[in-house]
Order: C-alpha cells, then sequence, then structure tokens
C-alpha cells in the first residue's frame, strides 16, 4: 500500500515539477512566507534611501518574469528538436 | 522584418539607456518630512523639517514660506539650518485665516538660492476659533513668492512618498503601455486571420497576445510591490487594480481556451474572435470604469496622472524610450515564439502527411 502510495506522490510531483505554473506558486509562497517573518527588517531595507531599492526589486521583477518565460519557451524548442531527431533516426 | 535584427537591437539598447539614464540622473531637492503638522492662528509655530538631496550651508541663502491657494502666502521669520538635510523654521502665524473655515491648509515653499525650490503640498493645518476674514486676507498678503531659482540640470523632480520610487514609471508603466502595443498589433493579426483564414495570422495573433499577457503579469507584480512601498499594502481594493485584475483573468482564460481546443481551425477562429472581445472588455475595464470611481491610482477618479507637474522633460526623455523599447523586446520575444510555431506546424504537418 505504502510502495503504491509513494509512487503516485512521484508520479504527482514529476508531473508538477515540470510545470511552470508551481515555480511561480512556489516563489510567491516563499515570498508571501519571507515577508511575514521579517516584514520589518524588509520594509525598511526598500524604504531606506528614498526607497531606490523599490526601483532595483521591480527592474529585478521584471526581468525573473521575461527569463521564466524565455526558459518556457527554451523547453518547447528542445521539445521539437528532440521530436525531429527522433524522426530522423528512425526513418 | 522579422528576421531583421536591427530593431531588435534598438530595443535593447533602448532598455540599456532606460536603466542606465534613469537610474543614474539625480533627483530635484525635496521636503521629506515636516513635523508637527497642525497649529493654532496667532502662536509663534516651528516646524522640523527634514530635506532630501540638499547641502544647506548658508541660511542667508534660504527662503521658506507657508502657502494658502495662490493668493496667501507667509514669510518665515527665522531659519535654522540643523544639519545638511535638517532645517528648524520658525512661523509667525497671523492671528487670523484669510477664510472663514475653523481649518485651511497650508503648503510649505523652500527656496535655496542658486538650487532648486521645493514644494510641499497640504503641510500644515492651521486652526482657528474665531474668523475675521479680512484681517486674516491682510496679514497673509504682506509676502510674495518670487525670484524662486530654478535649477535647469538634468534632473528628476522629487515628490513626496514617491521619493525615488518614482524612476518605477519607466518600467511599470511602459511595461504597461507595452502590453496595449502588443494587444492591437495582436487584434490585427487576428483580423487579419478572420479575414483570410490563413493560419500563419493566428500564429501571429496568438504569440504576440500571449507575450502581452506575460507583460501584463509583469505589470501586475511591479505596481502591486510598488504599491506597497506608496500606499502601504501589496494589494488595496481599487477600481483600477481590481478592474485590470479581471482583464488579466479574462485574458488567462484566452490562454486556457486555445490549450483546450485540439482543431487547429476551430481553435484559430475561436480564439480570433475571444481576443477581440477580450480587447473590447479590456479598454472599458482599465480606461473607463477606474476614471468614473475613487481610486488611488494615478490617472483616475480624483488623481491626476503623472502629468505636467511630475511628468516633466526630463523624465520624457527617459520614458518614451522606455515604451519603444519595452515594446520591441515584447516583439523579439514574440517573434521567437511566432518561428518556433511556424516551424513546429510545418514539423506537424510533414508527419501527418
Amino acid at each position: 500500500m505504502g510502495v503504491i502510495y509513494d509512487q503516485k506522490i512521484k508520479l504527482i510531483m514529476r508531473y508538477l515539477n515540470q510545470k511552470f505554473t508551481t515555480l511561480i506558486l512556489t516563489l510567491s509562497v516563499v515570498l508571501l512566507t519571507i515577508q511575514d517573518v521579517a516584514a520589518a527588517p524588509f520594509e525598511d531595507f526598500f524604504r531606506s534611501t528614498g526607497k531606490i531599492y523599490v526601483v532595483v526589486a521591480i527592474i529585478a521583477i521584471t526581468f525573473l518574469v521575461i527569463v521564466l518565460y524565455l526558459i518556457r519557451l527554451e523547453r518547447k524548442i528542445n521539445k521539437l528538436e528532440k521530436l525531429q531527431q527522433h524522426e530522423s533516426q528512425t526513418s | 522584418m522579422i528576421r531583421q535584427s536591427w530593431w531588435k537591437y534598438l530595443g535593447a539598447l533602448l532598455i540599456i539607456y532606460v536603466i542606465i539614464v534613469g537610474l543614474l540622473t539625480p533627483m530635484k531637492p525635496g521636503v521629506y518630512e515636516f513635523t508637527p503638522i497642525n497649529t493654532k492662528a496667532g502662536k509663534s509655530f516651528t516646524a522640523d523639517i527634514i530635506t532630501y538631496n540638499t547641502h544647506y550651508k548658508d541660511s542667508s541663502q534660504l527662503r521658506a514660506w507657508l502657502k494658502i491657494d495662490t493668493s496667501y502666502a507667509l514669510l518665515s521669520s527665522t531659519i535654522e539650518i540643523q544639519e545638511v538635510n535638517k532645517l528648524k523654521v520658525t512661523f509667525d502665524i497671523p492671528n487670523y485665516n484669510p477664510s472663514t473655515s475653523d481649518v485651511v491648509i497650508a503648503d510649505l515653499v523652500i527656496d535655496e538660492k542658486d538650487e532648486h525650490f521645493m514644494v510641499l503640498p497640504q503641510a500644515l493645518y492651521i486652526t482657528q476659533d474665531s474668523s475675521q476674514v479680512d484681517e486674516g486676507a491682510l496679514a497673509w498678503s504682506l509676502s510674495n513668492i518670487e525670484n524662486l531659482s530654478e535649477n535647469t540640470d538634468f534632473t528628476f523632480p522629487f515628490r513626496w512618498i514617491t521619493e525615488e520610487s518614482m524612476r518605477n514609471l519607466f518600467f511599470h508603466v511602459s511595461i504597461w503601455f507595452a502590453m496595449f502595443i502588443l494587444l492591437i498589433i495582436g487584434i490585427i493579426y487576428a483580423i487579419k486571420y478572420l479575414l483570410s483564414k490563413d493560419l500563419k495570422w493566428d500564429i501571429y495573433s496568438s504569440s504576440l497576445t500571449h507575450v502581452a499577457i506575460v507583460f501584463g503579469i509583469i505589470g501586475m507584480l511591479t505596481g502591486s510591490f510598488w504599491a506597497k512601498f506608496a500606499w502601504g499594502q501589496f494589494w488595496i481594493n481599487d477600481p483600477k487594480l481590481n478592474m485590470s485584475a479581471v482583464a488579466l483573468l479574462i485574458y488567462l482564460a484566452y490562454w486556457v481556451l486555445r490549450v483546450s481546443i485540439t482543431d487547429q481551425d476551430v481553435r484559430a477562429r475561436v480564439s480570433a474572435a475571444y481576443s477581440l472581445f477580450a480587447f473590447a472588455a479590456l479598454i472599458p475595464l482599465v480606461f473607463v470604469l477606474p476614471r468614473m470611481m475613487d481610486s488611488m491610482h494615478p490617472g483616475n477618479g480624483g488623481n491626476p496622472a503623472f502629468g505636467k507637474d511630475d511628468l516633466d522633460n526630463t523624465m520624457r526623455m527617459v520614458f518614451y524610450p522606455a515604451i519603444i523599447g519595452f515594446t520591441l523586446l515584447g516583439l523579439w520575444i514574440s517573434s521567437l515564439y511566432i518561428r518556433f510555431q511556424l516551424l513546429w506546424e510545418s514539423y506537424m504537418i510533414k508527419r501527418s502527411n
């Protein structure tokens, strides 16, 4: 019973791991947790020096989301490459 | 065009320019803190003022006024420099306000010679027990605000609360603009598809819309982070925010819709029609409805956009290139997606034969 259960969990985890959305969800959960734990220092830091670090964080967020999208695109291209390779090997 | 690279490099260069100039241009001096915020008419009032980006040396170069409306001003009696960015300013508030109401709100104006003048709107609440409008008006019109120093260097204006995070305008706002431009181009291709039924145009349209959604997500995340440090909350119950979230959900449904239909022609037709309706819903949700309600967001009900005072010509010189740069970046990313999808389609056709 336990073995089957473990296998099922493994399958689910493998499925989830591939998912772009899971990454974003995990990230946001982590960020929210950090914010809860260390709310005061986190805010003090971003409010210091005329709130310039807010700008830095926003540039980082912009870059991060674009990179995540590019990773997703690259995975699709990898898939196509693999399919084509597979095709040329079999024919 | 899609395989030419000059516009891609242009977009990258513009974004690099925006990051460098947008971050390195200094801010004009501004008032950071003003305490206490209320006083009574007829008393001598001393305020502690903390300013930003100032280097006070000589108090004879400094002048400060309290200003009510556009016609009344009161010059300070003494100014004492405590640190390079700290002042103690005393005002002898006249016995009566130039108004019949119990309380008037005064703006603060500070001018340093050879620097740029600063304004703190709604700095001080002055209460009075009884009113004598004529006497108050006379006492408040003894001094005029004149000969303000203006700094013509390349600097950004300082705004209270926003402070340095004003520079987010180049990223948060221009990404929303880029999203709209990408969506409009996507709509043009959707119409082209509906007229010609050529699947190539469906690929163009859907790729552009996908990248626009990603830009929308970036706009939402960056806006949320900015809101935390401008308004105090990651998300507030504000029409502009809620409506743009609704609009984004409509577009996420577009994403789901395309995945869920397997037949190519049906998918192309349904999604082209859906994107037309989604865009038709987006315009009132983001541009019309928030303007009709009270909103914290600049450019909406009871709240001016960053224009005129805030968005001065120095910021425009970074803001417009930012819009063009992010639009070109979005077009670049969508061109990659388009090329991938075209390859994928031709591969699928080859395989089915």
